[in-house]
């Protein structure tokens, strides 16, 4: 029996006898070149399978704090992939902390001028020390996401098994993007105790209910105790996708942003008497992360004409002909398509992809976070700048949907 | 790895054809008078031999064959541990707030923690993750530790839970290992949880030197040890045998329907045809004397996952052979479906509520299946 | 413990969750515990919709509503303890696929349930690896669905169905004493939303069933604060288990209304002490296994009407 598609060459739309949704799974290819490539004669614009054009993202939606167990949670929808995202903190007592006396005598200067300037508001980056926050944060694992894939998501991932190979890769993605992005400041997570001054005994009896007027006090005091870390809070933040359709990095990470954005953490102090941490449950002494800065992921797929074109060159060195005689065609027509935000079938049909983590600054600076290009050579510079251009459009619009949140 | 997962909660499918399914059906659903294959009453246990104590290292240990072949050992150990809660590691040393926690802080140490009881199965072909072990352990373990006594009663008025509470800080963790020796040949729940509850019987803890809520200290002497379900002393005994005014482990008793019948402790062979299974719970009820229902799970029962029988007018090579007439489908009342009489077919759909009623009618009643089967285990002698 | 190598692991001396300073001092508690503002037999709203999840042969989400409590915290936030919570749980079915070819060959439809909490579900933060009451649950889950399937349509096939649980309910108040009563009840109301996911789902897959089975609880409570319990416990249906004070004891069904059949029972505690109006002679198991019933009965209605949206959307779309 010949298959069927083989009538069907990659220029002729998909209408002899199969219905289009046949042709889809039979040659999925064919069928996704097709709409991107019409025939001149047709006047149709190039236009992806599912209805997008090549540079358009899916519908967006986000949804924070619906969930009553977390600090902070989100919902995220792009197009038909939907990821939740759940931030759970708990305190990790410096007493539990194996090195932390070490690294607290080593650091004890650098500390201390730190604690003199945790007592100014601090407005700007530039005011904290980043290796400090660097160490604190990275060295003392203060971040935890999981991203669990193991939720029916897609056909393919067992639930309960071990993380699948993606998952294990994602949780990286999002753990190093986490720390190159410097998102969430140490000094939010750390719980200061000021050792009273033994002089004045009233303040030792008052210190459960007062604690905001000793922080006004310090300023007094601060120069005979330097104030001490008695904890950090840890931020659990667990991914669980629960529909897959294609690209799941922007719909986590987009969900670990807006949970963030939501997270408040308890205000927490130490307990002299307990000798213990303890939070009031107050949600006006409650406060809110304050991030640095807003970066947005968007990932892109490049779609091949001809996917072996570019590897034949090098596996087979007589195809050298050949292949000269594609990179005549590149030039005459695009071979090739940078699809932003594949779905679930275009990513099937893809070889080399790009993600771009993009924020702006007040004043419309673009800042590249992070790029990231693999899986093959077709994107060059050129495409490169036209990426981080769409990337940038992509931010606006995700700042606005994460806003409204 | 397939046998196992449809084994989940009910034991291996069987490997009867669909006729002998069919014949054991029919028989097992005589209308008042089911033909069971061992010629057994539908109330009536397997023969089995029962032996405690026969682990020197344990605090209480039980070993209970039953005679076609299937035998289970249960091994209890007990250990003192130290008990924290988490909100009270703060209150403890918390002297000015402390007293108004007196009270709930001492109510509730008295009340006890169910996860001081531990349990784990083990039975052959199966790991200790596998659906049958977690669904047979936890059934088991949710009535032991559900089973509470009344508040009149002295010693085990909480139950289990509080019997094991030494004090405020200290607790007795009780660690139950059941160990399944031969293969499931039949739903191994019945067996498990007679064994479990010899075991438990003979359980002894060694008696307490220390008072109050000092740091708790015993006597070695292992003749004066205290049983943990208390036993009626031999002077005031002799009037009331049963010990029904003491509280006892529970025991979880199979129960299936067949038809119209409702059959108990079924065999691998009457499993396979039940219309539903169910798992009761009971115990005696300290007060009245009576039983008590504890818990009741439904069990999947395996004839659910069986092959379908053929009716010859479905059957190709039966062609012609047969008149049409003469398998017409009638109406099941048990199941309320069309079948062909003689023509197996699995069972589908759930249970009926009256059906249910009289299951656990039946254990609970009077000088019922209940009755005699704890009245059996206290028979056994104790060394 | 070994560290598991294929997660990202906290910090390695552990942590702990937060010690609220209300929760110390007991005597005055910030925030009294919530109160069931709804009459005994009248049922939570169910929230409940299928097809939601593309690349699943058949899904549903269902979310209960939340009691007027945790509503009123909600809109007027003042503590971080939320007084309760309200379920919330995705299922996605996948089949009916082949059997892998390692299988043994069988007759009917297998099916596989699987039902995980999410790490941040519960009060207490959950593991990653199933706990022996997940397992539980998905083994409950499995006795009631396979009553309802018709299985022996799908020879050779395996049917994957797998729930997470976004928000659980709680199994008592968060004030309580931890071992107050420490049964999981709260366990049971997952279990009937469990079920009621389920069956939509498979619906939604289009795969035959007998009827739609759906899951209800009853529980027998005893709310009065005084401590000596001569007032008999009632029955209520639906309970959340943060309204009351002590639950004694708890059913939760999986029913057919069709066919008046139950293909799921679990039932525990104390059902003995019941008090039900004058000529009721039915007894306390009887009245609570009747009070879950009516529950299911109530999800049904729920169920037919969000299975209904989906065909017609199904119908629409073809």
């Amino acid at each position: 029996m010949a298959p069927p598609a083989a009538t069907a060459a990659p220029s002729v739309p998909p209408s002899l006898s199969l219905p289009p949704s046949q042709f889809a799974r039979l040659q999925p290819h064919a069928y996704l070149l097709g709409h991107l490539s019409p025939p001149s004669a047709s006047n149709q614009p190039s236009i992806r399978a599912n209805g997008r054009a090549p540079s358009q993202f899916r519908v967006t939606s986000a949804n924070a704090g619906s969930l009553t167990h977390t600090n902070g949670s989100a919902v995220v929808r792009i197009g038909d992939t939907a990821a939740v995202c759940g931030v759970r903190a708990e305190l990790l007592h410096t007493e539990d902390i194996a090195s932390w006396s070490v690294s607290q005598a080593s650091g004890s200067n650098k500390r201390r001028r730190l604690a003199d300037l945790g007592e100014k508001p601090t407005e700007e980056d530039e005011d904290e020390d980043p290796e400090e926050d660097r160490a604190h944060i990275e060295d003392l694992n203060l971040l935890v996401p999981n991203l669990s894939l193991s939720t029916g998501c897609a056909p393919g991932f067992i639930p309960g098994a071990a993380p699948s190979a993606l998952a294990q890769s994602l949780s990286h993605q999002i753990l190093s993007l986490l720390h190159s992005t410097r998102l969430v400041r140490a000094d939010d997570l750390r719980v200061w105790y000021q050792p009273p001054n033994l002089g004045p005994e009233e303040l030792e009896r008052h210190n459960d209910e007062e604690q905001m007027d000793v922080d006004a006090e310090q300023s007094a005091t601060a120069e005979e105790k330097p104030r001490e870390i008695k904890a950090f809070w840890v931020l659990y933040i667990d991914i669980m996708i629960i529909s897959l359709a294609g690209n799941p990095f922007d719909a986590a990470w987009a969900a670990v942003l807006a949970a963030l954005r939501d997270t408040k953490l308890p205000k927490a102090w130490w307990d002299v008497d307990n000798e213990t941490i303890v939070c009031s449950d107050s949600v006006a002494d409650a406060r809110k992360l304050s991030l640095r800065g807003l970066p947005v992921a968007s990932s892109y797929g490049v779609f091949e004409a001809d996917a072996a074109a570019g590897w034949r060159a090098n596996v087979i060195p007589d195809a050298v002909e050949e292949n000269a005689q594609a990179q005549k065609d590149k030039k005459g027509s695009p071979e090739r398509w940078i699809l932003a935000d594949p779905d679930g079938y275009e990513e099937g049909l893809i070889q080399e992809r790009a993600c771009v983590v993009i924020d702006k600054e007040k004043d419309g600076k673009t800042t590249i976070v992070k790029m990231e290009k693999n899986g093959g050579w077709t994107v060059d510079t050129e495409d490169l700048r036209q990426l981080v251009e769409m990337s940038a459009r992509r931010w606006d619009e995700m700042k606005r949907i994460l806003e409204q949140c | 790895m397939s046998n196992q997962r449809q084994a989940s909660s009910a034991s291996q499918v069987p490997h009867l054809s669909p006729a002998e399914l069919s014949y054991l059906y029919s028989s097992l659903s005589l209308p008042k008078t089911p033909i069971r294959p061992d010629g057994r009453s539908p109330t009536q246990f397997r023969p089995l031999t029962a032996e405690t104590n026969i682990l020197p290292g344990t605090n209480g240990s039980a070993r209970i064959g039953f005679a076609d072949g299937t035998q289970a050992i249960v091994g209890v150990k007990a250990e003192v541990e130290k008990t924290v809660l988490a909100n009270e590691t703060l209150a403890r040393n918390d002297g000015g707030a402390g007293l108004d926690r007196g009270e709930q802080e001492g109510s509730a140490a008295v009340g006890g923690h169910g996860s001081w009881v531990q349990m784990s199965i083990e039975i052959p072909g199966f790991r200790d993750d596998d659906a049958l072990p977690v669904f047979l352990s936890e059934m088991m373990r949710e009535s032991l530790v559900g089973a509470v006594g009344t508040r009149e009663a002295s010693d085990m008025a909480g139950g289990l839970k509080e019997r094991l509470v030494i004090n405020k800080r200290w607790h007795w963790r009780l660690y139950i290992d059941v160990l399944l020796l031969s293969q499931p040949l039949a739903y191994p729940l019945p067996l498990l949880s007679l064994t479990t509850h010899l075991a438990l019987l003979s359980t002894k803890l060694p008696k307490r030197k220390s008072q109050g809520e000092e740091d708790p200290f015993f006597d070695d002497d292992w003749a004066v040890a205290e049983y943990l379900y208390p036993r009626p002393s031999l002077s005031s005994g002799k009037t009331n045998s049963t010990g029904s005014s003491f509280v006892r482990p529970p025991v979880t008793l199979l129960v299936i329907s067949v038809g119209e019948n409702i059959i108990f402790d079924p065999n691998r062979e009457e499993i396979a045809v039940a219309d539903a299974v169910l798992a009761i719970s009971i115990t005696r009820d300290s007060e009245a004397g009576t039983l008590k229902l504890l818990s009741i799970r439904t069990v999947d029962p395996p004839s659910r996952l069986t092959q379908p029988g053929v009716p010859n007018s479905e059957n190709v090579s039966m062609l012609g052979a047969v008149a049409p007439t003469e398998d017409v489908a009638v109406l099941n009342p048990a199941t309320g479906e069309e079948e062909v009489p003689g023509v197996w077919r699995p069972r589908r759909g759930g249970v009926k509520r009256s059906v249910i009623a009289e299951m656990v009618k039946t254990a609970l009643k009077k000088g019922g299946v209940g009755e005699e089967v704890l009245e059996g285990l206290e028979g056994v002698e104790v060394s | 413990m070994m560290a598991d190598r294929r997660r990202i692991n906290g910090p390695p001396g552990g942590t702990r969750p937060a010690v609220f300073a209300s929760n110390l001092q007991s005597g005055t508690s910030a925030t009294d515990r919530a109160q069931r503002q709804r009459q005994p037999s009248e049922l939570r709203k169910i929230f409940l919709k299928t097809g939601l999840i593309p690349t699943a042969s058949g899904s549903s989400y269902l979310e209960f509503e939340p009691s007027a409590s945790l509503a009123a915290a909600r809109a007027n936030p003042k503590s971080l303890i939320p007084p309760s919570s309200a379920l919330k749980l995705a299922c996605t079915v996948h089949g009916p696929k082949p059997l892998p070819r390692s299988a043994a060959f069988s007759p009917n439809l297998v099916l596989t349930t699987h039902i995980k909490y999410a790490p941040f579900a519960a009060r207490q933060r959950k593991g990653h690896i199933r706990d022996a009451s997940e397992r539980d649950l998905g083994v409950h889950l499995e006795t009631a669905l396979r009553g309802a399937i018709i299985a022996e349509r799908w020879p050779k096939s395996g049917l994957d169905i797998t729930i997470t649980i976004l928000e659980a309910e709680d199994d008592r108040w968060w004030g309580s004493a931890p071992d107050s009563h420490d049964a999981s009840w709260g366990m049971m109301n997952v279990l009937a939303g469990c079920i009621t996911a389920a069956s939509a789902a498979i619906a939604d897959a289009h795969i035959d069933c007998l009827d739609l089975v759906a899951g209800g609880v009853a529980a027998l409570v005893s709310d009065d604060s005084a401590s000596t319990s001569t007032v008999a416990p009632k029955l209520m249906l639906d309970t959340d288990p943060a309204e009351h004070r002590s639950i004694l004891s708890a059913c939760v069904v999986a029913y057919m209304p069709a066919r008046d059949e139950i293909t799921e029972l679990w039932l525990k505690g104390d059902s003995s002490k019941a008090s039900l109006e004058d000529g009721d002679d039915r007894t306390g198991h009887e009245a609570l296994i009747d009070g879950a019933v009516d529950a299911a009965r109530g999800a049904h209605a729920v169920l037919a009407e969000a299975v209904r949206e989906s065909l017609l959307k199904t119908v629409g779309q073809a």
